[in-house]
């Protein structure tokens, strides 16, 4: 238990130094909030707008204000249309994690079979064909399949499926998970629709990544001992490969999907400008845009936040599932 | 009785008429009960419609900066005072009438008496001052209002308003292309000013969620009725979804997600007119659009020498922009003023497209200048922009003029805008309301004035215009103020910026009904803006 | 002397990777890299597909750089009949330019071509600043350890948390051109290399670390430092030389990386003054014309595409033939 401490505490000092970072680097920006606000104003009615917002005071004082605001949940506030910066993160966050949730559920459930089978099958055309496919899927940038996605069927194919309806090519339905932030639920079948083709678009990366891990992951497991013991023991295949091989090598698995949360975001603010999805990453893109610096900062630190979290909960996990490694620290 | 038996050609005739007669009369009945369908829309139905921008700066009159998405929105929650007809007459719309003194420097606004705003605050003469104050406050409004003496409310209905030298087109000013919205007390003094909006309009704001939508929903106390006595407006709710990308909104309205949508990009005014079957198109006419023009700053170098600023006029191809960037679909412009506003002229001597002495001049102004002829071409971040920006580098690179591309968001292009730190910015204003309206654009020493030339010659031309009456005489004074445009060169006109709404084929009612007390019909698309409360959704 | 900072996921998962970390930087890297069951096939000589790729990188570079010289059409010229036409387009193919012209008439190939000199400039210089940098931190972490290593493994740590393309979107900002603000402002390319050089510290930083700690760790290292040499020539004489092999095929998959990035900032308004043609700009500004003219798009997109596949593959043969440490160990 002291390494989990350790390392929670470990995980404390990374978000604040890098929100300290962010906020550093932020101080950088051109132009300000004030800025922003009263374009037309005078440099008086300026001064005034920071004084009033706090903006004008030394940058350790703002940055003490800042966390301990963030702490009470208090997100700072958007200047130019008055709206807390928390209602707008509520507003956008389940987007961006139902996203999330999809690529990840399509990625994992088109992964883990391949790569199971092609572990199994090592060497053949059918494995080869399949590894060659994943990499050159590797290959393939999640902003180009949304284009490409984009244009086929939003310009050649135009379907209209049951119960998704319409596929749009740009907009957002909102799904099941707004609720739980305060918002709206919408039409699940038509959010589904809107969903697919970003869904898609960042799964298909996902995919190649998670096959090929898995796979090589899965074919040293299979040379284990253990795995020789049990086919000794007359064990079916498919038992050994679905029960005693994918196991050990599901953590790798956990390991990478949850690392992948930070890419995720990276690789889905092009995503969602190019299908119009209003999640956290075109949040994060029009704040840059308007060059809104609280929101911004905010925006950052949940990322890194929600990132260590995740982080963390993965090693508690390993040190709790994997018993090789609870026996080498007993 | 006819023997049908014999003759199979006759009764193939009888057969054959009566089928006409039958089909005739059908027809007549379809085309009248289609007609009355027409005639009486439905109350009720919703739509989506999609905008070019969010208008994050909210709608409190002191820091407002309305574009047309921010005026559209407007036209749902609020009313202004007048609003201008097809005629591009000024014609009294909250306001019951606006009648001025003989020598136009006194103005009495009566208002219409029982119209409440959406919080039930009765609309009274005070409310009114209070916005004429709140406005005049603003930096960029008040610049336009400053020729305002004094208002004061003088009867619990009417607002007198003094001017300080004559002003008969004040009514265009009670209007400012819809950006003079009559705002509720409650809202003008919130805190929340920006996103509270309370108006007397045909809508009321349920919800903003900036960036994604604005939905307002019907205001069932509203002060219109339509031709047949129903209750205005027909929607029951509209969705305003900023659409950033033009591209974006034409998919978005052939994918089904918006119901409406409005755009000025001549690409993909042509892509709409191509899908004309599919949708119901609605079209600014020719005669009164704005203009897409390079604004050049006339107080710094390189652009504060005459030559230069011909030079650069010169350089630019405006017929290849207009075929490249908008498939030939806009106008080329020579001048501010389009073909049905006083003061158009066809030729009023601008410098046309000629390389050779583009190259003359930059030579010369290089000799003079060290070798150095550069500027920076602004502009926002749209990938339209972003194209034409990029033509227009080229094209300059032709004559040895060497440009420089700079993309902005809204916001620093604003502020680069104001603070006079430009070069060259790709701008759009002066859309087809009475010159005067324009005065403020032009004006030493305005805030607005971006390129900041000081010309006595155009000041005492827009302030003669200003106070003139006589229309015969107006028009000469703008002709006057087109050519002195063309020689000073402050401006490179491009091309006329049309507007076109496109709307699903069963969502019409975009023109809007007419006005109130005989006003006639609304001018179509001035600026981009149509009134919603006659949009209604056929089944 | 204190354990260095475990990674935190021992066992089958250092394994896979070979005993590079796992991290949000590297995933892609870690999945690029064939296991050990095909590299004991191939090797004999390289295979079909590894020529192939060698080919596509010597065509692409060598175009990039006699771009000046070969009889292409000025890239920055519009010609109007050409405007939109091309492959696949609503208003037809243009004649006389096979790949078309874009949004405003510019002949395609030559904005590829181009467009690849820019794009490859930008991402290698990217990389051997993230090379240089990182790679000295993850140097000095993985050969001192104790304190040195924890502050940098959480100075990497940090700059790990932010996700890359908001970082870089965020320091391309700061760093831009922004004339009539009073600093200055570097020009958008040079802006560009240095952020994403900089998103590319942490990554290849963690690399290099990992690479030095385990290179530390040998018989020969102890046996220098038992011998009294002095730290500096340890490294560069026993361990960068081994260090440096290994990063051969994380350069060229890094490169590849950058190339992606690079795209993705396009797509962000990010990317170069827009007029310069890059393969992510052509992209991101086509975008407009994708309903009627997708060549404009798909051209470019197919470079990527095709450049960034033959630098994995090249990136994994040159591991498996250079990276003689899990050669039967």
């Amino acid at each position: 238990m002291g390494t989990i401490a350790r390392r929670l505490a470990q995980l404390v000092v990374v978000v604040i130094l890098s929100t300290l970072f962010a906020f550093a680097l932020l101080r950088l920006f051109p132009g300000d909030a004030a800025d922003a606000v009263i374009p037309y104003g005078t440099a008086a009615q300026k001064a005034k707008f920071r004084a009033e917002t706090g903006l004008d005071k030394p940058f350790f004082e703002q940055y003490a204000t800042w966390l301990g605001n963030l702490v009470q949940g208090d997100l700072g506030k958007d200047y130019q249309s008055n709206t807390p910066v928390s209602d707008k993160v509520g507003a956008a966050l389940p987007v961006s994690l139902q996203l999330m949730l999809y690529a990840q559920l399509i990625a994992l459930v088109v992964a883990i079979p391949l790569g199971v089978f092609t572990a199994y099958r090592v060497g053949t055309k059918a494995d080869r064909a399949v590894n060659t496919g994943a990499f050159a899927l590797l290959a393939l940038p999640s902003f180009v399949l949304a284009l490409a996605l984009a244009y086929w069927v939003g310009v050649k194919w135009k379907p209209d499926l049951p119960f998704l309806g319409q596929i749009p090519v740009t907009g957002y339905e909102p799904g099941w998970l707004e609720p739980v932030f305060g918002q709206s639920a919408g039409n699940i079948g038509k959010h589904f629709g809107t969903m697919l083709l970003p869904a898609i678009s960042l799964a298909a990366g996902l995919i190649a990544v998670y096959m090929r891990l898995l796979r090589s992951d899965m074919i040293a497991t299979l040379q284990e001992n253990y795995i020789t013991m049990a086919r000794a023991k007359g064990l079916s295949d498919k038992r050994i490969l679905w029960r005693h091989a994918l196991r050990p090598s599901s953590l790798t698995l956990l390991t990478v999907a949850g690392l992948n949360f930070g890419t995720l975001i990276g690789g889905a603010v092009a995503v969602e400008v190019i299908f119009g999805i209003p999640g956290i990453g075109t949040l994060i893109y029009q704040a840059i845009n308007a060059r809104q610096i609280v929101e911004l900062q905010s925006y950052i630190a949940i990322i890194a936040i929600g990132y260590v979290l995740i982080n963390f909960s993965i090693d508690a996990l390993y040190v709790v599932l994997d018993p090789r490694i609870r026996r080498a620290r007993a | 009785m006819v023997n049908v038996s014999t003759s199979p050609s006759l009764r193939t005739k009888l057969v054959g008429a009566g089928l006409a007669l039958l089909s005739a009369t059908g027809l007549l009945v379809g085309i009248a009960s289609s007609a009355s369908a027409a005639s009486a829309p439905k109350p009720g139905g919703s739509v989506v419609y999609g905008l070019e921008a969010e208008t994050g700066g909210g709608w409190c009159p002191p820091t407002a900066r309305l574009a047309i998405s921010g005026i559209e929105v407007g036209a749902a929650i609020y009313d202004t005072l007048m609003v201008p007809n097809s005629k591009n007459e000024m014609v009294p719309y909250l306001a019951k009438s606006v009648t001025p003194n003989a020598t136009f420097d006194s103005w009495k606004i009566t208002l219409r008496d029982g119209i409440k705003f959406h919080d039930g605050t009765p609309l009274t003469a005070d409310a009114v001052v209070q916005n004429f104050d709140a406005y005049r406050k603003s930096t960029l409004l008040g610049a336009a209002l400053k020729n305002i003496a004094t208002t004061t409310a003088t009867g619990p209905l009417e607002v007198t308003v003094t001017t300080t030298t004559p002003w008969p087109q004040l009514p265009w000013y009670l209007y400012i292309d819809g950006r003079f919205l009559i705002e509720a007390p409650a809202q003008l003094s919130a805190s929340d000013c920006s996103s509270k909006l309370i108006g007397t309009g045909p809508f009321k704001l349920e919800s903003w969620t900036v960036n994604q939508s604005l939905v307002a929903t019907k205001n069932p106390d509203y002060w219109q009725k339509d031709s047949k006595g129903t209750q205005l407006p027909y929607l029951d709710k509209i969705t305003f979804k900023p659409i950033a990308e033009a591209a974006q909104r034409v998919n978005s309205l052939q994918g089904g997600a918006v119901d409406l949508m409005h755009t000025s990009d001549g690409q993909q005014i042509d892509a709409l007119q191509q899908l004309k079957s599919t949708l119901n198109l609605t079209q600014q006419p020719n005669g009164r659009a704005e203009v897409r023009y390079y604004l050049m700053n006339a107080a710094k170098p390189p652009l504060d020498d005459l030559n230069a600023r011909k030079a650069v006029a010169m350089a630019i191809d405006r017929d290849q922009i207009n075929q490249l960037r908008n498939n030939g679909v806009h106008r080329v412009a020579n001048g501010p003023f389009d073909t049905s506003v006083i003061g158009y002229l066809k030729n009023p001597g601008f410098p046309q497209h000629n390389v050779k002495a583009a190259t003359k001049l930059a030579s010369a102004y290089k000799a003079a200048h060290g070798g150095q002829f550069n500027v920076v071409l602004e502009h926002t971040n749209d990938p339209a922009n972003v194209a034409e920006a990029e033509l227009i580098k080229e094209q300059l690179g032709k004559a040895g003029i060497d440009a420089t591309l700079k993309q902005d968001d809204q916001t620093a292009f604003v502020l680069a805008a104001v603070g006079g730190n430009f070069s060259i910015l790709l701008w759009r204003q002066h859309p087809g309301d009475d010159p005067d309206a324009q005065y403020f654009w032009w004006n030493t020493g305005s805030i607005l004035n971006f390129g900041k030339f000081n010309d006595p010659t155009m000041q005492g031309l827009i302030d003669q215009g200003r106070t003139e009456s006589n229309a015969a005489k107006r028009k000469q004074i703008y002709e006057a103020v087109n050519r002195r445009f063309a020689s000073q060169v402050y401006n490179v006109w491009a091309y006329y910026d049309q507007w076109t709404v496109a709307a699903k084929k069963n969502v019409v009612g975009v023109a809007g009904p007419p006005l109130p007390d005989g006003g006639g019909t609304p001018a179509l698309l001035l600026y981009g803006r149509h009134p919603l409360l006659g949009i209604s959704v056929n089944k | 002397m204190p354990e260095p900072e475990q990674d935190p996921m021992p066992g089958l998962v250092a394994e896979a990777t070979r005993g590079r970390p796992i991290d949000a930087g590297t995933i892609e890297m870690a999945a690029v890299e064939t296991g050990p069951e095909v590299r004991r096939r191939t090797k004999k000589g390289l295979g079909f597909a590894a020529w192939l790729s060698i080919g596509w990188i010597a065509l692409v570079v060598g175009l990039a750089i006699l771009a000046p010289v070969l009889p292409l059409d000025d890239p920055k010229d519009s010609i109007t009949e050409i405007a939109r036409r091309g492959p696949l387009a609503d208003a037809g193919s243009a004649p006389g330019h096979l790949l078309g012209g874009d949004f405003n008439g510019r002949d395609m190939l030559s904005r590829l071509i181009w467009g690849g000199r820019t794009t490859l400039t930008v991402a290698t210089i990217a990389v051997i600043i993230g090379f240089v940098f990182g790679g000295l931190l993850g140097l000095l972490g993985g050969y001192f350890r104790g304190k040195v290593d924890v502050v940098v493994s959480l100075l990497l740590d940090v700059l790990l948390a932010i996700p890359a393309v908001i970082l870089a979107l965020a320091l391309v900002t700061i760093l831009r051109t922004q004339p009539g603000t009073k600093g200055g402002g570097l020009d958008p390319e040079v802006a560009l290399i240095l952020a994403l050089g900089f998103v590319a510290i942490p990554v290849l930083g963690r690399i290099t670390r990992a690479s030095t700690l385990s290179w530390s760790e040998r018989e020969f290292v102890l046996a220098a430092r038992a011998q009294g040499a002095k730290h500096r020539r340890i490294i560069r004489r026993e361990v960068l030389p081994n260090v440096l092999p290994a990063m051969m095929s994380i350069a060229l998959l890094s490169i590849a990386v950058a190339i992606v990035a690079e795209g993705t900032l396009a797509i962000l308004g990010a990317s170069v003054e827009t007029d310069t043609p890059t393969w992510g700009n052509m992209i991101a500004i086509g975008r407009i014309n994708l309903q009627r003219a997708p060549h404009v798009v798909f051209e470019p997109a197919l470079m990527i595409f095709f450049t960034v596949l033959a630098l994995n593959m090249l990136g994994d043969v040159v591991r498996s033939k250079f990276d003689v440490r899990e050669g039967g160990l």
